[in-house]
Order: C-alpha cells, then sequence, then structure tokens
C-alpha cells in the first residue's frame, strides 16, 4: 500500500487542497482494496471463477493501456493509432525470454516495460517530428511496419506465431497471479498518469496540447517533453503484453499489432475524457463491461466492431471531451473523480 | 526486357491507385480531413459489387454506374450529418480524423457481419485472362480496370477545370477563407467534395473487386498504402497522388520481383515513413502547416 501513503503525502503538501479531498481518500483505498481483494470476495460468490477473473483481468489490462496512451494522446494532443507496437514489443520480449532462456514473464515484467520504453523512445524520436494527421499518418506506418516485421522474422515465429510452456499452477487459481501482476501494472500506470498530471511535466504537455508554438516561446523544450511522454507511454503498455501474451500461451503478431487493440486504447481514453487521470480508467471498464455483457448475451460477433465505430462516433459528436471532462464542464463532476 | 514488364505491371496497378488517391487527396485538399474509412468504403463498394455479380450477373465495370451515384450521395449525407457538427471544434483536424477512424470501423464491422471474415472476390470471365504483346504480357483484369481509372481521372480533372463547381472547389483547396469572401458556399463545396471523393471510392470498389480477393479488415492495408500515395506526392495535390500512385507501384512491382511479394507492401509503409520525417511537403504539396 506503499502508493496510497505517497499520494497522501501529495495531497498534505498541495497548496490550497480542493474541498472534496476526504472523499477521494476514500474512493481510492475503497478501490484499491476491491482490486487486490477481488480474487478472494470472488472465489466464494462465482461458479465460473476462472472466467471472472479473466474479465477482471482483461478491465485491467484496459485501464493500464488507455492510462498510458492518455499520457501522449490526451495531456499532450498527439493522438497515436500504433501503439499496439509496444504491446507487442512487451508480449514478445517477455515471451522470448520464456521460451529462450526459461526466464518467467513475471520476473521478466519490469524488462518488458524498459524495452517498449526504449522502442517508444526511438519510435517517438522518429515520428514526433511531424504534427497533427501527419503524426496519426505515422504512427499507422509504424504499427505496420511492426507488423510487417514480425510476421517475416522467422527468429520470432513469424505469422505462425511462438509458442510458450504453460504456467505451473493450480488448474483452478490459474488465473490468479496474472491477475495481480495486471493489478499491479494498473495502479502503475494510473500512478504514472496521475504523477505527470500533477506535475510541471504535465502542464508542459497540457501547454503544448493547447498551443505548441506558444509553449516553445514560453521556454517549453517541447520536442523532448513530447519524446519522454511517447516514451512513457509506452511503459506499462509494454507489461500488460508480457502478461497477457503469456496468459494466452500463444503469441502472434495479430494478436498485439490488430488496429482494434490501438482502438480501443483510444476509445476508451476518449469515452471516459481524454486529458483527465480518471477518464481512461472510467472509458475502460465502461467498454470492457459493455463489451463482455454483449459477448455473453449474443457471442462474439462482429457488430462489437460497429458498437466500438459508433460509439466513438457519437462521443465525438456529442460530448467529445468523455464523461469526466463532460460532467466537469457541468460542474457536476462527483468528487471522487476529480483526480487532477 | 524484365523491367519493362515490371514497369507495365505497375503503371496497371499504379492506374487504379491513382484514382483511389485521387478521392483521398481531394478530400485532404479542400476539407483538411485524412479519411481513414476511405478504403474502408472501397470495400463497401467492393462488396456491392460482389453482391450484384453473385445475384444478378451484372458485370464489376458495369456496376460502375450503380456504385458511383450511391456512394456519391452516401459521401454528401454524410457530410452533412457529421461535419459541420466539428467544425467550430477547436481541434478539427484530430476530431475528423477519430470520426473516419470510428467510421471505418463501422463499415468494417458491418462488413464482417453480413459477408463474414472469408475471402471473396468477383471472377468475370476476363479476370483469368491475359492480353500479349509480344513479350509484355499484361492481365486483362488489371488493363480495364487502369484504363476505366484513368477514363475517370480525365473526367475529374475536366470537372475541376471547367465547370463552375471544379473551380470552386479548387479555389477553396488552395484558400477555404478567401474562397468564403468571393461568395464560394465553402460548405456546399465540401458537401460536394465529399461525394465525389466517395464517387471515386465507389470506383474503385466495383475495379479492385475483380482484381485482387478482399475481406473486411483488408482495408487497413489499402489505406496505408493510399495514405503513402498522397503523402509521397504532397497531402491535396491530385497531380502528385497520380504521380505517387504510378512511381510506388512500380517501386512496388520491382520490389516484389527481388525480395518476394511478403516485402511488396513495405515500399509503401517506409516511403511513408521517409517522406513524413524528410520532406512532409511531399513532391508537389505545398507546405501545409499541419
Amino acid at each position: 500500500m506503499a502508493v496510497v501513503e505517497r499520494r497522501e503525502d501529495l495531497l498534505e503538501e498541495a497548496p490550497g487542497r480542493k474541498p472534496g479531498s476526504r472523499s477521494r481518500r476514500v474512493t481510492l483505498i475503497l478501490s484499491l482494496a476491491l482490486v487486490l481483494l477481488f480474487p478472494a470476495i470472488a472465489y466464494p460468490v462465482f461458479d465460473s471463477y476462472a472466467y471472472v477473473l479473466q474479465i477482471g483481468m482483461l478491465i485491467l489490462m484496459w485501464v493500464a493501456m488507455s492510462s498510458s496512451w492518455n499520457i501522449i494522446g490526451g495531456f499532450a494532443g498527439y493522438i497515436s493509432l500504433g501503439h499496439g507496437l509496444f504491446y507487442a514489443i512487451g508480449g514478445y520480449s517477455a515471451g522470448l525470454a520464456l521460451a529462450h532462456w526459461g526466464i518467467s514473464p513475471f520476473l521478466f515484467l519490469p524488462l518488458a516495460g524498459l524495452a517498449a520504453m526504449g522502442v517508444g523512445f526511438l519510435a517517438g524520436l522518429i515520428t514526433l517530428r511531424t504534427r497533427g494527421p501527419a503524426f496519426i499518418v505515422a504512427t499507422i506506418a509504424m504499427l505496420f511496419l511492426g507488423l510487417l516485421t514480425f510476421d517475416n522474422w522467422e527468429f520470432i515465429g513469424g505469422t505462425n506465431g511462438l509458442d510458450l510452456p504453460l504456467f505451473q499452477f493450480p488448474i483452478e487459481f490459474l488465473k490468479v497471479p496474472f491477475y495481480y501482476a495486471m493489478a499491479l501494472t494498473a495502479i502503475g500506470a494510473v500512478y504514472l498518469s496521475y504523477r505527470v498530471a500533477h506535475s510541471k511535466f504535465g502542464l508542459g504537455l497540457r501547454a503544448i496540447s493547447q498551443d505548441e508554438t506558444k509553449a516553445e516561446v514560453a521556454g517549453i523544450n517541447t520536442r523532448w517533453y513530447k519524446v519522454w511522454a511517447f516514451a512513457l507511454s509506452a511503459i506499462f503498455i509494454g507489461m500488460a503484453g508480457a502478461i497477457y501474451g503469456y496468459s494466452l500461451t500463444h503469441l502472434r503478431p495479430l494478436t498485439f499489432f490488430a488496429i482494434a487493440v490501438a482502438a480501443r486504447m483510444v476509445l476508451a481514453a476518449i469515452i471516459g475524457g481524454r486529458g483527465t487521470v480518471a477518464g481512461p480508467v472510467v472509458g475502460a471498464i465502461l467498454i470492457i463491461g459493455v463489451n463482455e455483457v454483449a459477448v455473453r448475451q449474443m457471442g462474439e460477433s462482429a457488430i462489437n466492431i460497429v458498437f466500438t465505430g459508433l460509439i466513438l462516433v457519437v462521443t465525438l459528436l456529442f460530448f467529445p471531451e468523455g464523461i469526466v471532462g463532460s460532467l466537469r464542464k457541468a460542474g457536476r463532476l462527483p468528487a471522487f473523480l476529480d483526480w487532477d | 526486357m524484365q523491367w519493362v514488364q515490371l514497369v507495365v505491371l505497375g503503371l496497371l496497378l499504379g492506374g487504379v491507385y491513382a484514382m483511389m488517391a485521387s478521392g483521398l487527396t481531394l478530400l485532404f485538399g479542400v476539407m483538411r480531413v485524412v479519411n481513414l474509412a476511405h478504403a474502408a468504403f472501397i470495400l463497401l463498394a467492393a462488396y456491392l459489387t460482389y453482391t450484384l455479380f453473385e445475384n444478378v450477373a451484372m458485370d464489376p465495370m458495369i456496376s460502375l454506374v450503380v456504385t458511383m451515384p450511391l456512394m456519391f450521395g452516401l459521401g454528401v449525407v454524410l457530410y452533412l450529418i457529421l461535419f459541420p457538427r466539428l467544425e467550430a471544434s477547436p481541434r478539427y483536424v484530430e476530431m475528423t480524423v477519430l470520426l473516419t477512424f470510428g467510421l471505418a470501423l463501422i463499415v468494417e464491422g458491418m462488413l464482417t457481419f453480413v459477408f463474414t471474415g472469408i475471402f471473396r472476390s468477383v471472377r468475370p470471365v476476363y479476370s483469368s485472362t491475359a492480353i500479349n504483346l509480344g513479350e509484355i504480357f499484361m492481365p486483362t483484369s488489371q488493363f480495364y480496370a487502369s484504363t476505366i481509372s484513368f477514363g475517370l481521372l480525365i473526367v475529374l480533372w475536366a470537372v475541376l477545370r471547367f465547370t463552375k463547381t471544379g473551380t470552386a472547389i479548387r479555389a477553396t483547396m488552395q484558400n477555404r477563407s478567401a474562397a468564403q469572401i468571393v461568395g464560394v458556399n465553402v460548405r456546399r463545396v465540401s458537401a460536394i467534395s465529399f461525394g465525389i471523393g466517395m464517387a471515386l471510392a465507389g470506383a474503385a470498389g466495383s475495379l479492385l473487386s475483380f482484381m485482387f480477393p478482399f475481406f473486411p479488415a483488408r482495408h487497413w492495408q489499402w489505406v496505408a498504402i493510399l495514405l503513402a500515395l498522397i503523402v509521397l506526392g504532397g497531402m491535396g495535390s491530385i497531380k502528385g497522388a497520380v504521380i505517387g500512385a504510378l512511381l510506388l507501384a512500380i517501386a512496388s512491382a520491382f520490389v516484389t520481383d527481388l525480395f518476394g511479394p511478403t516485402w511488396s507492401p513495405i515500399t509503401f509503409y517506409l516511403t511513408l515513413f521517409l517522406i513524413l520525417m524528410l520532406k512532409p511537403e511531399g513532391l508537389f504539396g505545398a507546405k501545409v502547416r499541419l
């Protein structure tokens, strides 16, 4: 619970504490407790224990992914559709470490994050030479170049994919370690997002998203701010990829590079509220929740993609600031969701 | 004479690419919209052509008469419903890209739902024959598709050059607010341009349907190729799109010959990447502040 204590320190230091900090603190502790105790609570309650934990893991994964994406896409306002690359880097680096050297992906996790960050840094150096629509197009090109490389790379299995050994664990509780690893990743991602939002760095990113030229005139080194934001946004996506890939036991390039992966990160962040800390969390829970209910009721079908697109279009047209952003604008954002 | 053959094949394919890309670049020129759904709409038209061929045995080249007006209408309607709302947004460009991303997902999902994800293709008699000119051979289907594409490009050029609407479109491409000042109804021009772009996508879909097998998720690959073409030529420049398409199609024919077909897409993605980094305005684009 180190996270909690540190966050309270922050609140103590923050000058002019906003009203409602108590309810925020309560929410934080309650939600952390819920996340960490969920496997224990769910065990006696649900028959399909593995399924419930799987859903929990997926929600946490998308929380981590869209919170990370939000650092570059929300705070800095640079929409990337290529973050599937970092997901793949994480998944494959951990997978290769397991397949070739027998290192457990759970131990390899920090390195998977670092690998993704390194690639993110290099990719950022190149793609961030462009802005606006050109940047979006560049990230798509980055994604396809990555996919093509992975598809044709014999060492990592090419299109056929890479088989991983099963994780040795009592089958009934097999999902538990995956769940906790993903929970740590999600908490880390949200914490990073929070720290960025409350730092001078985050302020700089917001300035860039509003008017890059003015930000530069104000003395912000916009280039390095953007590149670092890009690199930071890759870390937890890489870690999520490592855990998710291990849980699949079979890695295929398209699992990670599919445009639907990028679409979901973007969608969760936009629905929840781009550029806010709570937004991507709310968005991810909503999206995955709705998606799972839909899949349960109607079966996995292409209609899911239609809904993803429809929700994106409707959100952009009618409340482009997302749930958190719109509520704040209307002055009705409950204090417990106001994490900025 | 191996290289002549490759150039001919590249030019045939390039003609079709040129028409697909011209619709995309027209939209960017007039509205500053990067339409990520362009290839999804091309695919929509391809499936329409497929349905017409399977059910009433309509020749894909004749179904252009159906797909083009339908897509034109769809384009105008979509524009009027979706885009005026966003015009006031301070993040117009970003919003429109995300909007078309959403549209692409909707079209892809609907096509997958109706036609499933398996490969389809339209097979008229000429899809498996070839024309031989001495040592040069041309697949008949590509020859027809390319001829029609160049024909449509000439029509597009004539419309832009000689009609009043065409002049208004060109004026809007050069300077939107100045066009408005001299009395161009910019919204009407934008709606018509969106329609024209979609009509070209419709034609492209009908032609593609008998050139390549297709499945719904294919369009991402195509839109990346199209973006590479228009970025190389300079976004918003139709002349640039045509030249970019011909150049890259020939280049990819050579890459296929040297390294095998799996690597041919890399021509497009690498070009896209390099041009964006080194010369973002492309070969013929005005220096657009993006």
